[in-house]
Parts: structure tokens; sequence; C-alpha cells
């Protein structure tokens, strides 16, 4: 766990970057710093690696106070990702991922046979290995970046506005990637960010920070999106919270009404295939067989988000519950997904505080990550 | 006509063939200066390159010094340590190496100045030491422009190697003054030649080395630059 005990930086000129943050960041969990530029966030995650000293209080990891730790070995044991990356130019991308392994004296061999595991792991191609960073896209080089900052296995990362500089499709790629790892790895990851959609995808806890570190909010993504602590978090929060606070919650608690009982809904009929699936809606009163296209989801992977939209976008307001296999297996109309929404027990008490970070977006990993919960919630699905 | 039969007579000379004043040594006379003086250079001016440029420290004292340096007659310096240190190979190279040293040390400091910040933060945020940044780290960033500012010094000191001549010493320089001295112009002409031709070719070494040897992530930020 690193511990913030009223850290703070006072520049030489007199201006305050952080004031005194008390904090604790929790083992295995990802804890992220979002706020507007000049928060202190990143002065924050930087005090903990020692690339900024505090001038007041201190920061312990797992209760020794890094000041006392000499700052290169210190560093050696924790990853630290930034948001160009900073890969070496001159060196090649396994190379680059065994700088830690190689300043530890790991044998060349081994070093690169690590590098080797986890340009796999993030998801690159073995012959990326070869390669200068200069080659790879800015995707690419950040999984590098990612790569490069587990090589020795430290259990605490730091990711410093990783995926900003990426455009917004390849960020939630990252993203994905990140929550993936994450279910594998249980890493304590202190993410700094200033986009506050991404705080609440990737968080299990966010804190929310104005300016000279103070903590303005700090909550689950489910309550902070529910219940900001005031108009300033709820500003900072932005549009459509409520319905993005869908997408913290799983499309499980949807009542599903199985096939074999019936795919008629007022004049609509859903149409399928000879392998179930959904071909789509036919409005049964119209003199031609049209086919209104079928949105459908992922009980098991998808969220509230997805099922409430597969529903309004559906002609009958119906929404198609799918398998892995794209097969229906049910469907759910728009009233079966509203009492979805209001069912006391999925929402603010017991779901919240766990659901944050796996279940923001579909893929299986996702839901690996949601079943890892410490509390009762995934009893309650 | 007259130009090239001069060039003939030089090149035919039996003196110019074998000997002490022959082409061949009197380049490799040219050359040992030029290199040693070279050698002297970049040992003063690069691991104080490399400092400088690391700390940031001083960076506006190298440059005035640097610029101030271009001012200096050489022949003048020539005369200044032949007076000082008599004639030999030291008179030639303290202003051989006083011509060398400032551009290899503004090249060194820009070189290692240029590094990318990130890339200097995230090697110090994994746990690079200080001189570990540096020496693996900032110095193949500088590698570009601190090749840059070699050729840059050894195209000069080449060309102005001629003046060992001047105290009485050997080298390229030797034809140049004993030509005028003794109205053979085709020896003059012949010697500016040669001085030339070794000053291109050195020129032309360098841009094959930055082509070649340059590690591959370097040469490409050049180009991208």
């Amino acid at each position: 766990m690193i511990r913030f005990e009223g850290a703070g930086k006072r520049h030489p000129d007199g201006t305050i970057a952080v004031e005194g943050l008390d904090l604790d960041v929790p083992t295995g969990r990802i804890t992220v710093l979002v706020g507007p530029s000049g928060c202190g966030k990143t002065t924050l995650l930087r005090m903990v690696n020692r690339m900024v000293e505090p001038t007041s209080g201190r920061v312990l990891l797992d209760g020794t106070d890094v000041a006392a730790l000499e700052p290169a070995k210190l560093r050696r044991g924790i990853g630290y990702v930034i948001q160009q990356a900073g890969l070496f130019p001159h060196r090649k991308v396994i190379d680059n991922i065994a700088t830690v392994p190689y300043l530890l004296g790991w044998d060349r061999k081994k070093a690169r046979a690590r590098a080797a595991e986890l340009l796999e792991l993030v998801g690159l191609a073995p012959e990326t290995g070869k390669r200068y960073p200069f080659q790879l896209s800015g995707g690419q080089q950040q999984r590098v970046g990612v790569a490069r900052a587990l090589a020795a296995d430290p259990p605490v990362l730091l990711m410093d506005e990783p995926f900003s500089a990426v455009d917004p499709v390849v960020r939630a790629g990252l993203q994905d990637e990140l929550l993936r790892l994450q279910s594998e790895l249980h890493k304590t990851v202190l993410f700094v960010t200033h986009d506050i959609e991404e705080a609440v995808r990737l968080g299990d806890q966010v804190v929310v920070l104005r300016e000279q570190g103070r903590i303005a909010q700090l909550a689950d993504p489910h309550t902070l999106l529910t219940t900001p602590a005031d108009d300033g978090v709820a500003a900072f929060l932005g549009r459509d919270r409520g319905l993005r606070g869908l997408g913290l919650r799983p499309a499980s608690t949807v009542a599903v009404r199985p096939v074999g009982d019936g795919l008629r809904y007022g004049g609509w009929e859903l149409a399928l295939d000879d392998e179930r699936r959904p071909i789509g809606w036919i409005d049964r009163d119209a003199v031609t067989a049209e086919l209104h296209p079928a949105a459908g989801y992922r009980p098991d992977t998808d969220t509230l988000r997805t099922a409430l939209d597969s529903a309004v976008l559906s002609p009958a307001g119906v929404a198609v519950a799918l398998d892995a296999a794209g097969r229906a297996t049910g469907t759910a109309s728009r009233e079966a997904v509203l009492a979805a929404l209001s069912t006391p027990g999925t929402g603010a008490a017991g779901e919240t505080a766990p659901s944050g970070s796996g279940e923001a977006e579909p893929g299986p990993a996702a839901a690996a990550a949601a079943g890892d919960p410490t509390d009762g919630a995934t009893g309650g699905r | 006509m007259n130009w090239l039969s001069w060039l003939s007579d030089f090149f035919s000379a039996p003196d110019h063939r074998s000997g002490p004043d022959s082409i061949v040594h009197r380049v490799s006379e040219h050359l040992l200066f030029s290199g040693e003086a070279l050698l002297y250079a970049a040992v003063l001016a690069v691991p104080l390159g490399l400092l400088i440029g690391y700390t940031g420290r001083g960076v506006t004292v190298v440059t005035a010094f640097a610029g101030a340096t271009r001012a200096l007659p050489t022949l003048g310096l020539v005369t200044l340590a032949v007076l000082l240190a008599g004639v030999g190979d030291t008179a030639v190279l303290i202003p051989l190496v006083a011509l060398a040293a400032p551009p290899l040390l503004v090249a060194t400091v820009e070189g290692v100045r240029g590094t990318d910040p990130d890339v200097r933060d995230a090697a110090r945020g994994i746990g690079l030491t200080h001189p570990q940044v540096l020496w693996q780290v900032c110095l193949p960033s500088a590698a570009p422009t601190l090749l840059a500012g070699l050729r840059t010094a050894t195209v000069q000191v080449i060309a102005t190697a001629t003046v060992a001549a001047y105290v009485g010493l050997g080298g390229l320089g030797r034809y140049v003054i004993d030509g005028l001295a003794t109205r053979k112009y085709a020896v003059t002409v012949g010697g500016a030649l040669l001085v030339v031709l070794l000053a291109v070719g050195a020129q032309l070494f360098f841009a094959l080395l930055a082509r070649y040897a340059l590690p591959p992530g370097m040469r490409a930020q050049r180009r991208a630059r």
C-alpha cells in the first residue's frame, strides 16, 4: 500500500503545488488521481518514486518512508509509465523492455527472455522486439512503455497520463488492455489522468482533486457518478453521468425472457436464423417482410448501458440477449431493463465499490476482473 | 593547360615520389598532426561538454567562449606558441587544439541538451543513476550532433595544419610555403590541392560514419527533426 501522510510540495519560489495530502492507495487495486491541470496530481505521483521530494509530510510504501530509500534502487522496484512512453530511441524494443532487468544485473539472455514474455503479455507480436521505437505507432510505443514498467515484476505501478497522447480508439484499446492485465497481475496502480471518463472506467477508487492537491471527492466510480460531493465535482463529471454510470453496472441483472417463451412483442416479432442468431425484427402488420435491425447485448460481459442502448435502438423496444457465439438466448424489453436500473441492491449498496474497474467495458477479461471484488457484490448477481 | 602541366610536374618530381619530401610522407605528417590535435581536443572537450550539457550549468559561458575563440588568429597563435614552447610539435598542436576544441565542446553540450526530456525523465524514473543516464541515454542521443561537431573540427584542423610549415615543421604546408619561397608555383598548387582533397575526404568519411555507424534509432530521429 502507498500512503500519503500530509504530503505537500512547495516550490522554492513559494508557489504551492500540493498543500498536504492524506491518501491511502490500496494494494492490488487501481487508484486514479483525476483533476484539471495544475491540481498537483502528477506531483503527487512523482513523490512516490522520489522524482519529486515532498517539502512537508511523507510518502510511505508498505510502511517504509520512501525518503529513507536510495532513489535509483527504489525506482527499480516501481513500474513507471509516462505520457510519451519515453522509450530509448537508440535501443531495440526488446532491450528497452529489458532495461530494468539489465540494471538489476540479470544476464542478457534471461533479461531478453523476460522481455519477450512481456511483449506477448501486452499484446505485441514477437518480431516487434527487433524494431526501434520510431518504427512503432503511438499505441504500440505505449504498450512497450507498459511492458518496460512491468519487466522486473514490481508490485507498484505509477502511470502518469499514459494514454493521453493516443487517439480515442487506440486509447480505449489500451484501457481494456490495462484492465485485462490488472485482472491477471493485481498490481497496486496509481494512475493519473485529466480525463474523468478514463478515471471512472479504470479506477477501483477515484480521487477527484482540485487546486493544490485538495481532495474534492474520493469514491468508487459508481458513487462518484451518482452522488457527486458538490456542484464542482458534478460539473467536472460532465453531462449524462447517470447514463454513464450504467456503464459501470453489469447487464446480468436484467431479467431475460428465454427464447422458448416467445419472440413476439406487440406487433413485432424477432426473426432468428437456423443457428438462432437474430436476423431482425419483422413488423407483422406490414405488407412487406422488411427486416428491422435487432440490437443485442451480452448479459455476461456487457453493462446496463449497452442493454438499455440495445433496447432503445430496437424498433420493438426490446434488446436481444446474446451468447458468446452471437446466438439469441432471450429478449429483454425496455421495461425489463429499466426494472434492473431501479432494483435496489444492484446499484448503490453492495454493488458499487468493487464493480468499477472490471465491468466498464465488454470483454471476458473485464468480467474476470469484476469477479474479484472483495465485498458481497458478486453474490448479488 | 598551365594548371595541368604544373600538376603533372608536381606529382612526377622525383623528390615527391620518395624521401622526406615525398607526397606520401607529407600527407602522413599532415594527418598525424591533425589526428593528434583532434585527439587532444576531444579528450578536453567531450567530457567537459557531457558534464555541462547534462547539468545545464555553464552553457552560456561555453557558448560565449566558443564564439570568442573563433576570433583567434591561428597564425598569431602559432607565433605565440613558438615563442613560448619553441619550435616543435607543441607549437603547432596548441593552435590546432584551440581550433578544434570549441566546436567539439559546443556540439557535445548541444547534443546532450537535445536529449528528449521525456526519455531522460523515463530513464530516471525507472531507476537509472545519473552516470547511467548520461552514458546510456544522453551520449547515444548526442552522437549525431557530436559526430557533426567532430566533422567540422576535423575539416578545419586539416585545412589549418598547413601552418605547421610556417614554423619549420612538415606536413602539406611545406609544399605551399616552399613553393612560394622558391617561386615553384606548381608545388604550391599541388600542395594546396592535396589539402583540399584531404579535407573533402574527411567530410566524406564522416558523412559515411553518420550514415552507417549511428544506431538506427538515432539516424531516424535526425531525419525526423
